[in-house]
């Protein structure tokens, strides 16, 4: 019972520790991986936009190239005339525009919030402390740059992270600018997040599936184990129960004819001894002395009372002559002692099983008729023995009161009885069963004749 | 056949599994002169020799012994020796070996826990032709008689069915039993009437169906 168990158990915590530890292993690869491609796109999807930025802004310069390149460093009616140019470029729908500040801050374009027009914004910080403008300046004047900072988008109007970028006019003291709005990048970024994450959930729960029903596995094996290794256990008891009760049977059948072949004749010829003395005495005409009187009854007593005990323990007459003839003796005496009728039915032919048969046999007999007295109140048992069909079936059955019912004190030493008896009439690949109703109770052993069958003597004759 | 004290003595064969019981009983009936004790032995089947070779008037026989025991024993015998009386001498007090021993032809049932006097009348019983049983044996059998045995095969009835099951004609069970032909048809005529059986067929079926032969 023990050692399963403790398999079972190692079992067990070995798939829960390898499925915590795959789990771990999965979940971790897995997320560096997902990082690396996030890393991956974002930077893929930046480097577009950065491209695309530069088209832009490269299409606003071309577009403006003429009013500019032919201008004076003064010329307002260039400035005016690109001023317009500017303000009408748009794309992306509403979100892509230009914008210009000169060098000192002052907006000059805005076309989504005006009221940035001729006033400085020098000073304007993002969230992050970082001054706007003066960074979109200075990479203009750098030739050109890229900077992140937070701007009202126009179509949600709400604040959003935007990517500038701007180049410098150097003739006029500008700097021109235009922006994407970064949200639709984050967002496609957090939906591959997203997705990476389902996919470690899912990852988890086919790891939990796979433990649970592992151990499952493990749980019915060993549940399987444990069933047959008690049914093994079981048989093994009932083996050794019988293998108790043939070798109990054997040790009374031995001590039994100890008793009444060995014992027993000793005290006889002892009898017969002092008769012979008794004898002798006659013959030279002396009175026969009490204490020899005293001795041969005593002698006779002594000589009765292990014959009883003899008998008690086997009947030789089971040995002698056989089942038929030991079950007449057993009814006779029972109906001697009980009143109770027994009517007993048996096959004209003799001494067909061994030993070992007809002792279980007769034990169904004497325990069936102790049942019988005990709890039946029958009046009367029929006891009948029969050779058919390659089955010899012996039944008791008498006419009383049933036992299931009103017996369940007594039923404990009834039941054991009867399944001990079970178990001996299986022994010999019989089959054993009890019926009981009101109408009173059947007792049926059958033992197959190729149980006995080839084990039978033929009794030779003087010549031979 | 009948005998008195004056003519000659009753030839005995004692038949006992036990030596000391032998001696003891031997060393009481020396007492009396009409007696004489042929022959001594200790199993059934020893005893079956020493009865051919002595043709004793009577067997006084043992039941419970080592190789065959008493009461087929006397079967066989009695079969054998129409002359020979076997009287049965055993510490069993059941009436189904009073009544198995009677159908075996025993003339007489005797306890060992009688006395010796009672062996001596017995003895001398049985050898003028008459029955014997102990006082208890027949009281027994009157008080509780024994259970209807008579359609019981004995076991030398039960030998002849296995043979004549395997084809034996009753001249070779005769001579394989070493008994006279009329012994075996008698035996043959006992078993039908006992199986309630008409024909050799039923026979050889019956023998078969309660497995005395393989088929």
């Amino acid at each position: 019972m023990t050692l399963p168990f403790r398999l079972l158990f190692i079992a067990v915590l070995q798939v829960v520790l390898t499925s915590i530890l795959t789990y771990f292993l999965v979940t971790d690869e897995y997320r560096d991986l997902s990082s690396q491609s996030v890393d991956t796109l974002e930077s893929f999807l930046i480097e577009q936009k950065h491209r695309e930025l530069q088209n832009y802004t490269l299409l606003a310069v071309s577009a403006m190239s003429d009013a500019y390149e032919n201008s004076a460093i003064d010329d307002d009616e260039a400035k005016a005339q690109v001023t317009e140019i500017i303000h009408a470029m748009t794309y992306s729908g509403n979100d892509g525009y230009f914008f210009v500040y000169d060098g000192e801050g002052n907006g000059v374009v805005h076309p989504k919030e005006p009221y940035r027009v001729g006033q400085n914004w020098w000073e304007l910080e993002g969230e992050n402390g970082d001054k706007t403008i003066q960074i979109l300046i200075e990479n203009a004047k750098a030739g050109g740059g890229f900077h992140r900072y937070p701007w009202r988008k126009p179509s949600a109007d709400e604040m959003s992270e935007k990517m500038g970028y701007s180049v410098y006019l150097e003739k006029w003291n500008w700097m021109i600018g235009t922006g994407v709005y970064l949200d639709d990048v984050n967002s496609q970024l957090n939906k591959l997040q997203r997705e990476i994450d389902q996919h470690i959930n899912k990852t988890k729960q086919i790891i939990l599936v796979v433990a649970m029903s592992s151990i499952f596995v493990i749980f019915l094996l060993g549940l399987i184990l444990n069933l047959s290794q008690k049914k093994k256990t079981d048989q093994k008891i009932s083996e050794l129960g019988l293998k108790i009760i043939n070798m109990q049977e054997e040790e009374r059948r031995h001590i039994s004819r100890e008793l009444h072949d060995g014992i027993v004749q000793v005290l006889v010829s002892i009898k017969y001894s002092l008769e012979a003395t008794g004898l002798w005495l006659k013959k030279a005409k002396v009175d026969k002395p009490q204490p020899l009187d005293h001795a041969q009854s005593n002698l006779q007593d002594a000589i009765s009372e292990i014959r009883r005990i003899s008998h008690h323990l086997h009947p030789r007459i089971l040995d002698e002559l056989g089942l038929s003839a030991a079950m007449d003796a057993l009814a006779t005496e029972f109906s001697e002692q009980t009143g109770i009728t027994v009517n007993v039915t048996k096959p004209a032919v003799r001494k067909l099983v061994q030993n070992s048969i007809s002792t279980t046999l007769y034990r169904v007999v004497q325990e069936s008729l102790i049942n019988v007295q005990k709890h039946a109140r029958a009046s009367e048992v029929n006891i009948e023995m029969t050779i058919k069909d390659k089955w010899l079936t012996l039944t008791i059955k008498d006419n009383g009161q049933g036992f299931d019912a009103d017996n369940n004190s007594k039923g404990d030493d009834y039941g054991i009885g009867l399944r001990n008896l079970a178990e001996r009439v299986e022994y010999h690949l019989g089959e054993f069963s009890v019926h009981s109703s009101q109408a009173g109770t059947q007792v049926t052993a059958r033992i197959p004749k190729t149980s006995y069958a080839n084990t039978l003597p033929v009794k030779e004759g003087p010549a031979e | 056949m009948s005998q008195t004290q004056t003519e000659q003595p009753t030839r005995l064969l004692l038949v006992d599994d036990h030596p000391m019981v032998q001696g003891g009983l031997s060393a009481c009936l020396s007492f009396y002169d009409d007696i004489e004790i042929v022959g001594m032995t200790h199993d059934g089947k020893d005893a079956l020799e020493k009865a051919l070779a002595l043709k004793p008037d009577v067997i006084l026989m043992d039941i419970s012994m080592p190789s065959m025991n008493g009461i087929d024993a006397t079967e066989i015998i009695t079969d054998s020796l129409q002359d020979t009386k076997v009287l049965i001498f055993s510490m069993h007090d059941s009436p189904e070996f009073v009544t198995s021993s009677i159908q075996a032809g025993a003339s007489g049932y005797i306890l060992k826990d009688t006395t010796s006097e009672e062996v001596y009348y017995a003895v001398k019983a049985v050898a003028k032709g008459q029955t014997h049983f102990s006082s208890s044996i027949a009281k027994m059998l009157i008080d509780k008689p024994a259970r209807d045995t008579s359609q019981k095969l004995t076991t030398r009835e039960q030998l002849i069915l296995t043979h004549v099951a395997q084809g034996k004609s009753s001249k070779e069970i005769a001579r394989i039993l070493n008994i006279s032909f009329r012994t075996v048809e008698a035996h043959r005529r006992n078993m039908k009437s006992k199986l309630n059986i008409e024909s050799l067929a039923e026979l050889i079926c019956y023998a078969v169906d309660h497995g005395l032969v393989e088929k």
